[in-house]
């Protein structure tokens, strides 16, 4: 009995077990933060896209997969989400002095509404740019079925976001569309891809 | 007579508190041989089951663990005169905290599975080492923190035991949460199983190492940090390459999974920790006997 009160710790603790106890919680408090910073870099790293033909610069989730050939000038999409992958498409027209935005959301919409299944518009809006302008918005939503039928995969409710502005004759279109489930939260993307874009 | 004295106390000593290393090691031993074997018979004979009964097949091992240690640890805690009373508390806590806290702040907040597989080997382990090693182990230091120390150590070994519980009730709701909401095949589940079970009891033994040389032998301060951080970098280490060793390389002919070289490195992981820390636990103790005796001898007793 004697022996094990002699190698028992103290129910005291000394001096050193504290330090070592206080050490051990900085760190957790500091690989805890490294760990939130890794991840927020690894999220928010940033690359960098620019077409002098079509004067546009923005910048893009580094993550994110960048396509140039199609009928937009370029589109970037997030490859790692499973389902319906986000994606944020920019296009530009060239306007008549005549065209108004709403004139240009009618034309999508018609050639949408031939090929998206239950396209449906929901409203319109102004979106406020990085250099303080005034945009206009239009949000619509869509089923997103899978290309092969046997797949056997299940449909997705999409839910878009298309920002128009018109300048020096053109009107540029930032397209962004997510899975219903994840829109409200991929919202911040598009908003800092918005910021970031120089046109 | 000194050495007779030291004799007869140690053998008082083992009586009176159940021996730990050797149920542990039995335990190890039990697990990895069922889940392999359950692995390899499936890769041999590539059995077909019903999907529900692949399900409940699956379900069925997450028990297993806690159902071993409570055989081979817990029940006979109660036929030695000084039993560890709170074994099953530290399970049932530290399966609450990794429901609570663990499980989401990993897949939720940090969302791993999101960008760590992405990146490069060197960055998978830093990421997995500072978010899922650092709450895992962090979790289960608290939960040792605030129930055991330091009055429920009395000797080394209990440091030892409460740590496998602390591990095994932190590892069972992991298993449970992942078969339930993945569905894998059998196999799959019994490599998950693994996987969880050598991640946290591998983290579990440093942190206790890290305990016991902070308690029984008043070391430096930062001696248990740096445990600690062993501990968590083990969980990085191991769910970094599991990944890697499980998927095989892409081909032509396709890519197949490689589940017996993800269960090689996950036995092997565990028994080279249990080695490396029974290896320093028994050091220490030995030098704190020989420390013992070397005072003994000069008080001239």
């Amino acid at each position: 009995m004697a022996f094990d009160t002699g190698r028992s710790p103290a129910i005291q603790i000394t001096p050193r077990q504290r330090w070592s106890i206080a050490i051990t919680y900085i760190v957790i408090v500091c690989g805890f933060a490294l760990g939130v910073n890794l991840q927020d870099s690894a999220l928010n790293q940033a690359s960098r896209y620019s077409n002098l033909e079509a004067g546009i610069a923005a910048l893009y989730p580094a993550r994110w997969f960048l396509e140039e050939s199609g009928s937009y000038v370029f589109r970037v999409r997030d490859m790692a989400h499973l389902g319906f992958k986000t994606v944020i498409e920019v296009s530009t027209s060239p306007v008549g002095p005549d065209t108004t935005e709403r004139n240009i959301f009618d034309q999508l919409s018609l050639q949408r509404s031939q090929v998206l299944i239950d396209y449906t518009v929901l409203g319109f809006d102004t979106y406020r740019l990085a250099d303080d302008s005034a945009a206009v918005s239009m949000s619509y939503s869509f089923v997103s079925r899978d290309t092969s039928p046997f797949l056997e995969g299940v449909s997705s409710i999409v839910n878009a976001l298309d920002i128009l502005t018109i300048r020096r004759g053109q009107a540029l279109i930032v397209s962004f569309r997510a899975d219903n489930k994840i829109y409200q939260a991929e919202l911040e993307t598009l908003r800092w891809f918005v910021q970031n874009l120089e046109f | 007579m000194d050495t007779r004295l030291q004799s007869d106390l140690d053998r008082a000593d083992t009586y009176a508190f159940l021996p730990v290393w050797r149920r542990l090691s039995a335990q190890i031993v039990i697990t990895t041989a069922t889940l392999l074997a359950i692995v390899l018979f499936n890769e041999l004979l590539s059995p077909s089951f019903d999907a529900q009964l692949e399900r409940l097949l699956s379900l069925a091992l997450v028990p297993f663990p806690v159902i071993l240690w409570l055989f081979v640890s817990v029940l006979p805690e109660y036929r030695v005169s000084r039993p560890r009373r709170r074994l099953i508390g530290v399970a049932v806590v530290s399966a609450l905290t990794a429901s609570a806290i663990g499980l989401p702040l990993v897949n939720d907040f940090f969302r791993v599975q999101q960008w760590l597989p992405l990146q490069s080997v060197f960055t998978r382990i830093l990421g997995y080492t500072l978010t899922a090693g650092i709450v895992d182990a962090g979790l289960k230091f608290l939960v040792l923190r605030y129930l055991i120390l330091p009055r429920g150590l009395r000797v080394r070994s209990d440091a030892v035991a409460y740590a496998l519980a602390s591990s095994i009730g932190y590892s069972a709701f992991l298993n449970s949460a992942l078969i339930w909401r993945l569905e894998p095949t059998w196999d799959i589940a019994a490599i998950y199983l693994l996987f969880n079970i050598t991640v946290q009891l591998a983290s579990g033994l440093f942190l206790a190492l890290g305990i016991i040389e902070s308690y029984f032998s008043d070391a430096y301060p930062l001696v248990l940090p740096a445990n600690f951080l062993v501990a968590a970098m083990t969980t990085g280490i191991t769910s970094a390459s599991v990944g890697g060793f499980l998927s095989g390389p892409l081909s032509t002919a396709g890519n197949t999974d490689r589940p017996l070289f993800a269960c090689a490195l996950l036995v092997g992981s565990l028994f080279a920790t249990l080695g490396i820390v029974y290896f320093l636990y028994s050091n220490a103790e030995r030098s704190e006997r020989e420390a013992f005796a070397s005072q003994r001898n000069s008080h001239g007793i």
